[in-house]
């Protein structure tokens, strides 16, 4: 992928004559015009070797460049040899030379002083080792402190969406996604989630309180806040509503928050790691919502130790964790039966339309004239009443039809 | 075997009926001592249209490619009150040439289906060869097939039904010959006393002296 990318770069920084003149895309060469590659491998197609773009550019030049001796660093098999930096880029000055890697330089190829761009190393294995600058960790503009207006746009007003996220700090299309799912989860769990996405480097605010603004706004209904730290996962915070905290013990929403994290530990984006909370948590929720329905404690208890997957599951599991936690529908007996039930409806359905046609079939071919010729032996047999072909065999029927016969 | 006059039992052999008298002279006093030709299809009664004739014809070239030593053929007319149409059948196969089937397929080997459109009469007349593969009931049944078709005058599909039907009669008795002869052949072999035939193909004619055995067994059958 990134090789691919690297040539879309150099094609598109080849000057446009040379595009214009070469309009179809680059045939890749056969093996044994190699020693002509610079690049070693046969991994690059002519066209885009540096001194056969130049020699393209300027045909009259071409031939001591392109054809005689080997660029310096390079090995008769044209591996290229690990160097110092610059020897062997072509002299960014030289007309026509396009650029491998790196950040552009001016459109006129004058600035870029020499050296300051490190060579591609090829390793024996066909790898290249990249110069560090090139993948360039993308860094995030650093993000103003929640106060003001900011503040008012997560804590002002109890929230609408499922996502809060004022600053838009995941992409666009994955907070659709998220918002959905969350949307589909409220519908069929007993908890409601919001997810609250604060930056990296932002605190809430010291005269916010959380868990009052949780009982504010959320007191009617069970729900879980999630205050989620862009790609900072284990910052995240689970606030549940009070009356849900108290009744069951803290090991239990430990580890709802433990298994959440866990997930989002697994990506890298923030987008991914929202994403892959939410999901467990709405896995983890249902669990607690079971958990919340044994009214003894000490069934509680001893259920709290089992395990999502190792609960019963019941036929009210929410259809959207199907995908994600298929073990909750395993036992679910009744649905397996009408399943199997159907199965064998559909089967049986199938396999008796099949004896029909195959019926139908094999009656119509009773009255098929098919299969190789068919001989029989011959033998002679005693005329009969002077027929010499035939002594008047026959059988007779009416079709009138008043007459039975 | 029955007398194609009155229709009472006859001897295999007979020279003429026991009953009424009636032989291949009284047939040609009556019908003609001539040759006559014959289409395969003869319809003399007009009763089929093109359509029914094509794929009545279509029907008999498959049944010829499937059994190349039969000749099937068809006689449509209306005939006058004085002849049966088993008559006309013993007379036709003994009498007619169908065109076409010169030397393939003798008169013997013929499966002649023949309907009376004035008395609604059909009836199948075979020749000797073709009698030795067809029982009566069979040919019955095939017969009793077409009778729906018949009934509504769909004269073309319903002698396709008969036809076809017969096919399969003959597809059935090839398989069992087939295999009779295999028998009687591995019996050949192992018996010492009976002569071994020294003909590899499973349809090579029996020996005259096994004629009789042969002639039993597909009674018997
Ligand atoms: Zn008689």
């Amino acid at each position: 992928m990134r090789s691919l990318a690297a040539i879309f770069v150099l094609v598109t920084m080849l000057p446009l004559p040379l595009r214009a003149a070469k309009v179809e895309l680059p045939t890749w060469e056969e093996a044994a015009e190699s020693e002509s590659y610079y690049l070693g491998g046969g991994l690059w197609p002519k066209a885009l070797i540096p001194d056969e773009a130049a020699a393209a550019r300027d045909p009259g030049a071409a031939n001591d460049v392109a054809s005689a001796d080997p660029a310096p660093g390079v090995a008769p098999d044209g591996t290229i040899l690990p160097t110092a930096p610059g020897a062997i880029t072509p002299d960014p000055e030289a007309p026509g030379a396009p650029r491998f890697y790196g950040p552009q330089g001016p459109a006129d190829g004058t600035a870029a002083p020499p050296g300051t761009r490190p060579a591609v190393i090829e390793n024996p294995d066909g790898t290249f080792i990249l110069p560090q600058e090139i993948v360039e960790e993308e860094a995030y503009e650093p993000l103003p402190p929640i106060e003001g207006e900011l503040s008012d746009l997560y804590f002002a007003h109890a929230p609408v969406d499922f996502l809060i996220d004022p600053q838009r700090l995941l992409t666009e299309q994955k907070s659709n996604d998220i918002k959905r799912f969350l949307e589909f989860h409220s519908d069929e769990s007993d908890f409601r989630i919001f997810v609250m996405a604060l930056g990296e480097t932002q605190k809430i605010p010291d005269d916010i309180d959380i868990e009052a603004l949780h009982k504010k706004w959320f007191s009617d209904s069970p729900t879980v806040l999630m205050l989620y730290y862009r790609e900072q996962p284990q910052l995240t915070q689970l606030v549940f509503n009070e009356s849900v905290h108290g009744s069951l013990p803290k090991s239990v929403f430990d580890r709802i928050l433990q298994n959440t994290l866990r997930e989002g530990g697994v990506t890298e984006l923030a987008p991914d790691q929202v994403e892959k909370m939410a999901i467990e948590l709405s896995i983890q929720l249902y669990w607690l919502s079971k958990l919340m329905e044994y009214e003894n404690k000490e069934e509680q208890a001893r259920a709290a130790k089992s395990g999502i997957h190792e609960m019963i599951a019941s036929p009210d599991a929410p259809e959207l964790l199907r995908e994600y936690a298929p073990g909750i529908f395993i036992e679910d007996t009744s649905k397996i039966l009408s399943l199997v039930f159907t199965l064998v409806i559909v089967v049986g359905g199938l396999a008796l339309m099949g004896l029909i046609g195959w019926g139908i079939l094999a009656w119509r071919g009773r009255e098929n004239v098919s299969g190789q010729p068919l001989l029989f032996p011959e033998f002679q047999i005693s005329p009969r009443l002077g027929g010499e072909f035939s002594g008047g065999g026959f059988v007779g029927m009416s079709f009138e039809l008043s007459e039975g016969t | 075997m029955k007398c194609p006059k009155c229709q009472r039992p006859v001897d295999h052999e007979a020279e003429s009926c026991y009953s009424c008298g009636y032989s291949e002279v009284e047939a040609a006093a009556i019908c003609g001592g001539n040759v006559v030709l014959l289409n395969r299809i003869h319809d003399a009664a007009h009763c089929l249209r093109k359509q029914e004739r094509d794929d009545l014809a279509l029907t008999l070239d498959q049944l010829e490619l499937k059994f190349p030593q039969m000749l099937f053929c068809v006689y449509l007319g209306t005939l006058p009150p004085h002849l049966s149409i088993s008559e006309l059948g013993f007379w036709l196969l003994n009498h007619g040439q169908v065109k076409g089937a010169e030397y393939a397929r003798p008169n013997e080997n013929a499966i002649l289906v023949l309907m009376d459109m004035n008395t609604k009469q059909i009836g199948i007349s075979l020749g000797y060869f073709a009698e030795s593969l067809i029982t009566e009931e069979d040919a019955y049944r095939a017969l009793m097939m077409a009778r729906p078709n018949l009934v509504n005058s769909e004269y073309g599909e319903g002698l396709e039904r008969v036809f076809l039907r017969l096919g399969k009669t003959l597809d059935r008795k090839g398989r069992q010959l087939r295999k009779l002869t295999r028998e009687q052949f591995h019996a050949g072999l192992s018996g010492n006393n009976g002569p071994v035939l020294d003909l590899p193909h499973p349809f090579a004619p029996p020996l005259t002296g096994e004629r009789a055995t042969m002639e039993e067994s597909l009674k018997s059958a």
